[in-house]
């Protein structure tokens, strides 16, 4: 599982986000609304996962790990 | 309703009345390189406005209109008043939309469908239409076919795109790529597909509907909408989605869409009104930020996404201090100097215009600061709710009423103490008050003055949908379309205004053949004229039709029971026309479906009186017509002269006043068994107003004379009589309200200076 919640309560992202992950991650998102979501450490993002993070505007800290989402994605997140 | 959005209600109105305008102008005075241009801009900028305020519906209907005009400008497409129908037709589809979205925030349910229609009603006109049998042959790329999306995505890396353009003399492409909702189940990742695109210039995601909340998300329906601009050969890109094909579409990017003016009007001004609105959202995620543990995060994201909202802008210098200022923000841990650089950058991106109707400033010209200093100076003025200012109009009536208050006093002083120098001084500052309260109210009434031209530019189109389903061929004139009036007098003159063109059109102006046989041009001409003479505000309808036919009214007259027969000869011809204004009269010989709707001019003459107005006919038979309202330049003060009688006080609004007499009874005559005397050969009735407003009469004024008031009211001249006449005063008229709203007899009510309510009567109600 690429997708958890630590002991601070902030949500990571992995490593490789399969499409798998976007449900966990959507739960994650509906039962801590505002945790923060660190996407720091993964390195591929399923396009579920991503629209996962788009659709709940949820606001992930620092650059994300994948570098193509960084470039092209980030700055997408108004 | 957020400031965005109303700026794009009140924008998109005055878009869409200008495009009427034009478009109405194409089709009489002919088709013009400029005009069209100026028309494809406008279509273009309201197009880009829907997209901001997030109006799919209409964005693919303005889409299909632009492509018109683009057919039009390339001399694919001649103008007929079919196209010009259509385009009006779409018009009026975006100005229902613009009212729905003010009163709902949103557009009904099916407002797609009808934008389909109605776009496909457009593309219907156009010869490639009928042409196209296959989909899959290349369109023509021209300027105007290029996507919204696609200009969109050019605008927004339009700077990384020449620069790649320089280096790498290729194709330019535009892909918009919608998986379908079930993809993620077939083990597709979209987003792969994108991932592999050679030389992404821009990439762009988002929704293809707004996002349910949390709670109703499903992770695994894709909803998105990709789209990216990027160098390559078409075979290239289409290898790439080769397995989607009807999911993707994949479009050749001329590079005139590049070029910044000429290709996408408007679009400077609205990406700068994006990038204010992008910066505005960082600058209030900093008021909301604490310390804490996502302070870092918070901070840094809101510097980063501002800076590339510049850069997007190509405002690099702006992008590189505010990433500054976001690490100076994180290392101190104070946001207060981050704050102000994003400060400095909205002050200084508000230079360049971000008014959507704007195009012709601040397209790229940021270096030269002398020219922005010019812009800024030479501004338009001020956009202030209308409300805002009625607020004012009121205080500044209140104003007045509290300064006629002072004027009392004064007057109480003086019983009371004499003529002594406290009075004097009172009386002083009591002018001084005067004249200042007076000018600031007029100062006020300035600001709602507005042009006539607020009501003349609706009938241009008009008159065109009338004269064209009657069959008709008008020439429709406005003069003088700069003269200003209060808004509430020019607003309330659209309904009469109105009636009278259908009017004229349907009952004045003849069939070609008709004007053929009265040796008069083919086209008629209908001329609406506004004028400002001495404190009176004119507007004229003038027709050059077959005129008003006095033998006819009073033929007409006599069989509808006007007038008995002996009554109407005794009318002048002018009093005869004037009859076309009273209650149930209507000369139509058969009802039409423009006047002759069951409302006769009258409708006219009541409106116009309501905002204190009078209307006049004149007509010569077979030259034409002439109607002229005569209105108040305002309506918010009305003078009028207080007059008692039995011991209660009235206002006489002072339009109504002729003059005042003493009559000697040796001069009063009864006429049957009414009173009455002549007053410069006509006699005048008298009523007493203790009578007529049911109140004890006594005997007064002395016994050798009686104190009148000559009166006109609704063409009747009658002598009111009174006990005394006492002082005139301009007041605010308040309507009557609560339970005398309904009351007849009254036009309204005004506070006076001790404090006590004074009834203003309505001469017209009251007189027998």
């Amino acid at each position: 599982m690429s997708v958890r919640r630590d002991d601070n309560g902030t949500i990571i992202l992995e490593g490789k986000c399969p499409v798998e992950d976007a449900e966990p991650l959507l739960q994650l998102l509906q039962a801590f609304p505002s945790a923060p979501l660190d996407w720091t450490r993964c390195n591929y993002l399923h396009t579920a996962v991503i629209q996962v993070v788009l659709a709940t505007g949820a606001k992930p800290a620092g650059p994300c790990g994948d570098p193509w989402v960084e470039q092209w994605i980030s700055s997408n997140l108004w | 309703m957020n400031a965005l959005r109303e700026q794009f209600v009140s924008e998109a109105r005055e878009l869409v009345q200008q495009a009427i305008d034009d478009l109405v102008a194409v089709e009489h005075e002919g088709f013009t390189i400029e005009r069209i241009d100026r028309l494809f801009r406008t279509f273009h900028t309201l197009k880009g406005a829907a997209g901001v305020v997030e109006l799919p519906a209409m964005s693919v209907t303005l889409h299909a209109a632009e492509d018109l005009l683009a057919a039009i400008h390339s001399g694919r497409l001649g103008i007929t008043s079919t196209t010009v129908d259509q385009a009006l037709a779409c018009l009026d589809q975006v100005s229902q939309w613009v009212d729905e979205f003010e009163a709902h925030q949103s557009l009904r349910a099916d407002a797609g469908q009808a934008a389909r229609k109605t776009a496909d009603r457009l593309r219907g006109l156009l010869p490639e239409h009928a042409a196209k049998s296959n989909r899959q042959s290349p369109r023509p790329v021209t300027n105007s076919a290029t996507p919204e999306w696609a200009l969109r995505l050019i605008e927004a890396r339009r700077a990384q795109i020449s620069g790649a353009l320089q280096t790498t003399p290729a194709e330019l492409f535009a892909v918009s790529y919608e998986p379908h909702v079930g993809c993620f189940f077939n083990g597709e990742d979209p987003l792969q597909l994108m991932r592999r695109i050679p030389n992404l210039l821009a990439f762009y995601v988002e929704a293809v509907e707004t996002w349910p909340p949390r709670a109703e998300l499903d992770p695994y329906a894709c909803k998105l909408r990709l789209q990216a601009l990027a160098v390559g050969t078409r075979a290239e890109i289409s290898e790439i989605f080769r397995l989607v094909p009807d999911q993707v579409s994949i479009v050749d990017v001329s590079m005139d869409a590049l070029r910044p003016q000429q290709s996408a009007p408007g679009t400077e001004g609205d990406a700068t009104r994006l990038i204010l609105a992008v910066i505005e959202e960082q600058r209030q995620v900093l008021r909301g930020s604490v310390r804490g543990q996502d302070f870092v995060g918070r901070v840094g994201a809101a510097a980063r996404v501002a800076a590339n909202a510049l850069r997007s802008g190509q405002r690099a210098d702006l992008a590189e201090r505010i990433e500054r200022a976001g690490a100076a923000a994180i290392s101190d841990e104070n946001v207060a100097g981050l704050a102000s650089v994003l400060d400095a950058a909205v002050e200084s991106l508000a230079q360049v215009p971000a008014s959507i109707g704007d195009t012709h400033a601040g397209a790229g010209g940021h270096a030269d600061s002398q020219a922005q200093q010019v812009d800024r100076t030479a501004s338009h003025g001020l956009r202030v709710d209308e409300s805002k200012i009625d607020a004012l109009v009121n205080l500044a009536a209140e104003l007045i009423v509290a300064k006629n208050g002072f004027a009392h006093l004064a007057k109480r002083l003086e019983g009371e103490i004499g003529g002594h120098e406290l009075i004097r001084a009172v009386r002083r500052e009591y002018g001084t008050i005067e004249r200042l309260a007076g000018e600031m109210h007029s100062a006020i009434l300035q600001l709602r003055m507005v042009p006539v031209s607020r009501v003349f530019r609706s009938f241009p189109r008009l008159v065109r949908d009338i004269s064209q389903r009657l069959g008709k061929n008008v020439r429709l004139v406005t003069r003088g379309e700069t003269t200003e009036s209060d808004k509430v007098i020019i607003d309330r003159l659209f309904e009469p205004l109105l009636h009278l063109v259908r009017n004229s059109i349907d009952h004045g102006i003849e069939t070609s053949e008709q004007r053929k046989a009265a040796k008069k041009p083919d086209a008629a001409t209908l001329t609406m004229e506004a004028s400002r003479q001495s404190d009176r505000f004119v507007v004229q309808v003038i027709d050059d039709g077959r005129g008003i036919d006095p033998a006819m009214i009073r033929l007409r007259a006599g069989e509808r029971g006007l007038l008995s027969s002996d009554e109407l000869a005794a009318l002048s011809d002018q009093q005869v026309t004037d009859l076309i204004f009273s209650a149930g009269f209507s000369t139509a010989t058969e009802v039409s479906d423009l006047s002759g709707r069951g409302v006769g001019l009258d409708a006219v003459k009541t409106a116009v009186e309501q905002i204190g107005g009078r209307v006049a006919v004149a007509s010569r038979l077979g030259v034409g017509t002439q109607v002229r309202l005569d209105c108040p330049m305002n309506i918010a003060m009305s003078r009028i002269m207080v007059v008692e009688t039995s011991g209660q006080v009235f206002g006489i609004p002072m339009d109504a006043v002729m003059e005042t007499a003493h009559v000697p009874l040796d001069r009063i005559n009864w006429f049957k068994s009414n009173p009455g005397f002549v007053l410069r050969d006509r006699i005048v009735p008298i009523c007493s107003l203790a009578r007529l407003m049911d109140l004890p009469e006594r005997p007064a004024s002395g016994p050798e004379s009686r104190l009148v008031v000559v009166t006109e009211a609704g063409g009747k001249i009658t002598a009111l009589e009174v006990d005394a006449i006492r002082e005139r005063l301009e007041v605010v008229l308040k309507p009557m309200q609560g339970l005398l709203a309904n009351a007849r007899g009254y036009s309204g009510t005004t506070l006076m200076g001790d404090g006590g309510v004074l009834l203003v009567l309505n001469l017209k109600e009251i007189l027998p």
